[in-house]
């Protein structure tokens, strides 16, 4: 088990205990976190599990996967330079401890 | 395992009329069960639909062999899988994006919907099916995909008639026929636009399928108009008529989405309630179990998306449209690669301009007599009539 952090646009921190393997965007819906919609379920399609990963932690998320930068074009908040679409981040060991920021808007 | 039962009973025209206490028994007592008037496997639960949708190496879209090829004259990227729907669909998702929407569009979508509303009469029933969602649907998606100059009567006519043939799985001819004429209209007037496009690049879907760097075939490119065409003009529309009913027959919710300005919760609500698309086909690629019944390769499953936003394991009073819902985990735009690429722009137009917009301008509209209402339609669904006292 990993222990992953979302914070909420308004601060809100909210951590959970998550599986080696699954990704950000699942491990936030299997814990109900508000703010990650993930509509598609994973298939880089819909944009509503847009997360800003915490400057912290940007080398251990990696780059963004082949297709992640158009689909992220179509996010409903601000893209950043720490913006990943949460389905993308498969949880490894070394994420243990991961932040992710959580934008005001998914759809 | 067992193969899943068989329903004998169930007919088209009972499914097209009202499905929902059909489904609401399916769910209960056979949740996986082969309909023989339909010759599909229907899957009415939330977990199996968007199991079936999120797992395309199973289940496949890419099935050449349905009417939908003869209607669009194009292999679409609806019944295509992996890379290739990927491609096709990428090359012309950036028109449909929040960003553009609010940066290009916007504004031009609330005068359109003032057009509309200005032309209606205070004190009077109107339709309000025939005269707003229809035409103000149509009239924005001609802009967004670039197609200046077509009518709002022509785009609503080549979106039923490329749907109706789409739907032709009796094989019969005159749809065909229809479809024909309607995509030798299409063609003439995508030609027309072409050069337009290229000279002056622009956020429409067309004009950024043209310009890529890297374009998809013309073919496709037509194609993908044409999808846009038949799935973008009444999944707006009934989703529009269908939160205006729910909202007009709910007068406690409606002053409490006026109070809070709610809309985007009313419009989830309306899309959960009645989902403007209510079913979808999957081709099975290999021997699989759902529910506990052997599936086998080569059958095809309907995902019954209008019963998985009604199954009592997510939803309480589902047969109710009830706004203000703790979660509404709905599938109305379905899910995995082939979830709604309309999703942001409904939710912006429809959501965020349209329902609001009406509202503002005739705040105590009424619905005098809501048992006058139709509705209609299996595969689509919604209101085709809404007859509404304007004041």
């Amino acid at each position: 088990m990993v222990k992953v952090i979302y914070v909420a646009k308004d601060g809100t921190r909210t951590e959970v205990k998550a599986q080696v393997g699954d990704t950000v965007m699942q491990t936030a819906l299997d814990n109900d976190v508000a703010g990650i919609v993930g509509e598609c379920g994973g298939s880089m399609m819909c944009a509503t599990c847009h997360c800003y990963v915490d400057d912290a932690w940007t080398d251990a998320a990696g780059p963004r996967k082949d297709g992640e930068d158009d689909m992220l074009d179509c996010a409903a908040d601000e893209v950043k330079e720490t913006s990943r679409l949460s389905c993308q981040i498969q949880l490894t060991p070394e994420l243990n401890g991961l932040v992710v920021h959580l934008p005001e808007d998914q759809v | 395992m067992p193969l899943a039962p068989v329903n004998d009973h169930v007919t088209m025209d009972q499914l097209t009329r009202d499905p929902y206490p059909i489904y609401r028994r399916m769910r209960a007592e056979t949740p996986v069960v082969r309909v023989s008037s339909v010759k599909r496997t229907f899957l009415t639960k939330a977990a199996f639909t968007k199991y079936v949708k999120d797992t395309p190496e199973i289940f496949s879209s890419n099935d050449p062999n349905t009417p939908m090829k003869p209607a669009f004259r194009a292999h679409t990227l609806m019944r295509k899988d992996g890379a290739e729907h990927r491609r096709e669909r990428m090359a012309m998702q950036m028109a449909y994006t929040p960003k553009v929407i609010k940066q290009d569009w916007a504004d031009l979508y609330r005068g359109i919907v003032d057009d509309y509303l200005d032309r209606l009469p205070r004190g009077e029933t109107v339709d309000m099916f025939t005269e707003i969602c229809g035409p103000v649907s149509a009239a924005i998606l001609t802009h967004i995909l670039g197609l200046e100059g077509a009518t709002t009567e022509q785009m609503q006519r080549w979106s039923q008639n490329l749907i109706d043939g789409a739907g032709n799985f009796g094989w019969k001819p005159e749809p065909f026929a229809v479809s024909d004429k309607a995509n030798d209209e299409m063609d003439a007037h995508f030609a027309s636009l072409e050069d337009r496009h290229l000279a002056e690049p622009n956020n429409s879907a067309f004009s950024i399928m043209l310009n890529a760097k890297d374009p998809i075939p013309k073919s496709q490119i037509y194609a993908n108009l044409k999808i846009a065409i038949g799935g973008g003009i009444n999944e707006p529309r009934d989703a529009m008529a269908t939160i205006l009913f729910g909202l007009l027959t709910n007068p406690e919710q409606l002053e409490e989405v006026k109070r809070q300005e709610a809309w985007g919760a009313a419009f989830e609500e309306g899309i959960r309630w009645v989902a403007p698309i209510q079913a979808s086909s999957r081709l099975v690629l290999e021997d699989v179990q759902i529910g506990g019944f052997d599936i086998p390769r080569g059958d095809t499953v309907m995902t019954i998306q209008a019963s998985s936003n009604r199954d009592e394991d997510l939803f309480e009073n589902g047969e109710d449209y009830v706004v203000f819902r703790d979660k509404n985990v709905h599938q109305a735009f379905g899910s995995g690669p082939h979830h709604c690429a309309g999703a942001h722009i409904a939710r912006r137009t429809v959501g965020e301009i349209m329902i609001p917009a009406l509202f503002e301008r005739f705040p105590n509209m009424s619905l005098p007599d809501p048992d006058a209402v139709k509705w209609r339609g299996f595969g689509f669904r919604g209101p085709i009539n809404m007859p509404i006292t304007l004041n």
